[in-house]
This record gives C-alpha cells, structure tokens and sequence, in this order.
C-alpha cells in the first residue's frame, strides 16, 4: 500500500515537471485594478444604442471596390455565387443557417447596437442574435495566434487617435465568414476601422479598411454611418430551428452550397 | 385562383438574417386564405396561411416578416393576426415558384391594412432593407 501511494507520488512529480508554465494573461477589462488605472479622458463616449443608417450611400453591404482582385480561390466562391444570384438562389448563405454574421457584417444588420464604453473596453451586442463584440482599450497586445480561440467577430484592440478611435481586429475564424455574397473572409483577415462622432454627436462614422491576401489583393476600405437612436433596446434574439423552418429563404431548394 | 401576379406596387421591404436572392422582387402577389399561424418573435416574425391553388387544393405559404421592433413601429401588436383569420396578403413570391415570399401587406378581417412601414416620418426610423 505504502509503495503504491509513494509510485502514485513519483508519477505527478514526474508529470508536473514536464508541464510547461501557463502564459500570462492580461488583467480582464472588468478586473477593478485595470478599471483603477490612471488614463486619459477618451474623446468620446459610445454608450447608448446605434442603427446603422443605410440609404443609397450608406450601404449595409461591403462590397468589392471598382477594379477589385480576387484570389483564385476567392474567385471561385465570386463566380458561383453570381451564378446562383441568377438562377435566384443564394449562395453559401451561413447567415441564414444560424451560423454568425462576423465582423464586418454584423455592424450593418437592420437590427440595432448597444454599446457600452468603459475605460478599459467598449462592449458591443446586436439586437441580430445578440452577437457580442469587445474593443479592449487596456492597451493590451493581440493573443498569441497559438492561444487565441478564433471567432467571427474577431479580436478588436483599440487605441485613439486625436478624436478618433482606431481599432485593429485579426484572429477571425477560416470558414463560414463571408464579407459579401460571394467574398469569403479566411483567417488571414484584418480589418481597420477609424472611428468617430459626427453631426455633435449624434451620428458615428466609420472607415473601414479590410486585407484579406488569401481572399483578394491590397485594400479595400468603405466608409459607413450609424445614428444614435434613444427607443430602442435590444432584446434577446436566438436562430432557431423553428424559425428556419417558416423562412422559405433558408430551405435548402433556395440555396446554393 | 386566389393567388394573383400584381405590377410590382411596392418598394422593396424586408430585414432579413439571410439572403434574399431568392425572393422576386418584381413582382408581388396577392394571396387570400386563411391564417394558420402567426409568430411574433426575434430576429423574425412570420406569418403561415393556408390558400386555395387554382387546382382546387390547398397550398401552405410561409411569409417572412421583419423584427417585432419594426413592426411595433408599423401599427403591429402581437394579436394583429390571429389564427383562422381571413387575410388577404401581398407578398414578394420565391423565384423557384414555392409557395412562399416576403411580406408587403396584409389587409384584417377589420378592414385595416398593415405593412412593415413606420407611421411615423421616414426621417424617425430607417427604412427596413435585406
């Protein structure tokens, strides 16, 4: 019995010092110390709720710029889906088969933004599925590619700049992610956004500026604008397979995949 | 055939969490049966009704709404539509010829007309899109 307690012993001893140590992770945005740090009074606050504004010159679509690139494989996806479109089908539509809309797409859905602005975050949940996104402000770096969980709205880091906010988002998932119909965003992708309050504040402006070498060449950028709206909330929101089922849209007969 | 192909009368109207390539925005038509069901929910309201084909049988449509907020913002409350109600709906039919569209309007047993356009001016709320 004795020998049996004293092999066990040997054996995590053993296993402990293989182990490597666990990284260090950054203070979390909520942690009171971070919140307690001394720094300077951002130029704007974000908190309240956001539409984005639409209109002929303020699409919710990201498409590609005049004279736009595509990789060989990016151009694949590209012409099926035009091909789909005139047969009035869609192509790849994720979004419509529960699957998250991703950033940048999820900033233009017709459903509203909170946003909540702390000193050390802005916290964002669409009324579209209740996605939530995080800008952290903490000055913390980007994750280690080896630890960080990919997802669809990506990891933001912002900074300011003068009265503008500049926000860097990478490590976003490899699949299911779709800038425009047709365009897929791979892990390779960044995305750039210039933030700021226009019209005294009652209208947010961004400028977007995306890469994406596995997908199309150089940069594409758009402008887009949101306006603050005071009677709205956002409420819960799930895609569900009861719903999927009434939408005529999503039945595989419309769908190209 | 209660089902009729009308000039396209509206503007495109829809808020979707999916494409809407599927859907013929051309042309619009004109349904009258009977409510089956009526969901009020996020992302998506909907609306199932029964019509007669012009084959005598019954056909099951599925109309795709917008969000409950828009439609509070049209005059919509969750008892608007009821099941067994006798409707007459507009819709946006599916390219393939399914029994199934995209809401423009449904005229109530009372008479009123509902749509998914804010009554209040355009200017207090953007109009919906795909």
């Amino acid at each position: 019995m004795r020998t049996g307690f004293l092999l066990a012993g040997l054996a995590m001893a053993s296993l402990a010092a293989a182990q490597t140590a666990a990284p260090e992770l950054p203070p979390s945005a909520l942690a009171p110390a971070n919140l307690a740090k001394t720094r300077p009074k951002p130029p704007f606050d974000l908190t309240g709720t956001w539409q984005h504004g639409g209109g002929p010159n303020n699409p919710f679509q990201f498409s590609p710029p005049p004279g736009a690139k595509l990789t060989p494989a990016a151009q694949v996806h590209y012409d099926a889906a035009r091909k789909a479109r005139a047969e009035g089908k869609a192509y790849h539509d994720d979004i419509g088969q529960c699957w998250p809309a991703g950033l940048p797409l999820i900033m233009t859905r017709v459903w509203p933004i909170a946003m909540i602005q702390i000193p050390t975050a802005i916290y964002m949940i669409s009324g579209f599925m209740n996605s939530v996104r995080t800008i952290f402000l903490d000055g913390r770096q980007h994750t280690d590619p080896d630890l960080v969980v990919r997802s669809f709205n990506g990891e933001s880091i912002g900074h300011w700049e003068g009265d503008t906010l500049v926000v860097d988002t990478r490590n976003f998932v490899e699949d299911h992610h779709w800038l425009d119909n047709g365009i897929p965003l791979t892990d390779a992708a960044r995305i750039i956004e210039r933030m700021r309050l226009i019209d005294k504040g009652a209208a947010l402006e961004i400028e977007y500026t995306a890469i994406d070498p596995k997908s199309w060449e150089g940069e594409w950028k758009w402008t887009k604008r949101w306006r603050r709206v005071n009677d709205q909330d956002i409420t819960e929101a799930s895609c569900l397979p009861d719903l999927n089922e009434h939408m005529p849209s999503t039945k595989p007969s419309q769908n190209v995949r | 055939m209660r089902v009729l192909l009308a000039a396209c009368l509206f503007a495109a109207s829809a808020s979707a969490h999916h494409s809407m390539a599927g859907f013929d925005r051309n042309k619009t038509v004109t349904l009258t049966g009977t409510v089956k069901q009526f969901k009020w929910a996020n992302p998506h309201s909907w609306i199932e009704m029964e019509v007669t084909n012009d084959k005598g049988s019954m056909d099951v449509w599925n109309i795709e709404m917008t969000s409950p907020a828009v439609l509070i913002r049209a005059g919509w409350k969750s008892s608007s539509v009821k099941p067994g109600d006798k409707v007459t709906m507009m819709a946006h039919p599916l390219v393939t010829g399914e029994p199934g569209g995209i809401f423009v309007s449904v005229t109530i047993p009372s008479g009123q007309t509902l749509t998914d356009r804010p009554i209040q001016p355009a200017a207090a709320t953007p109009p919906p899109r795909p």
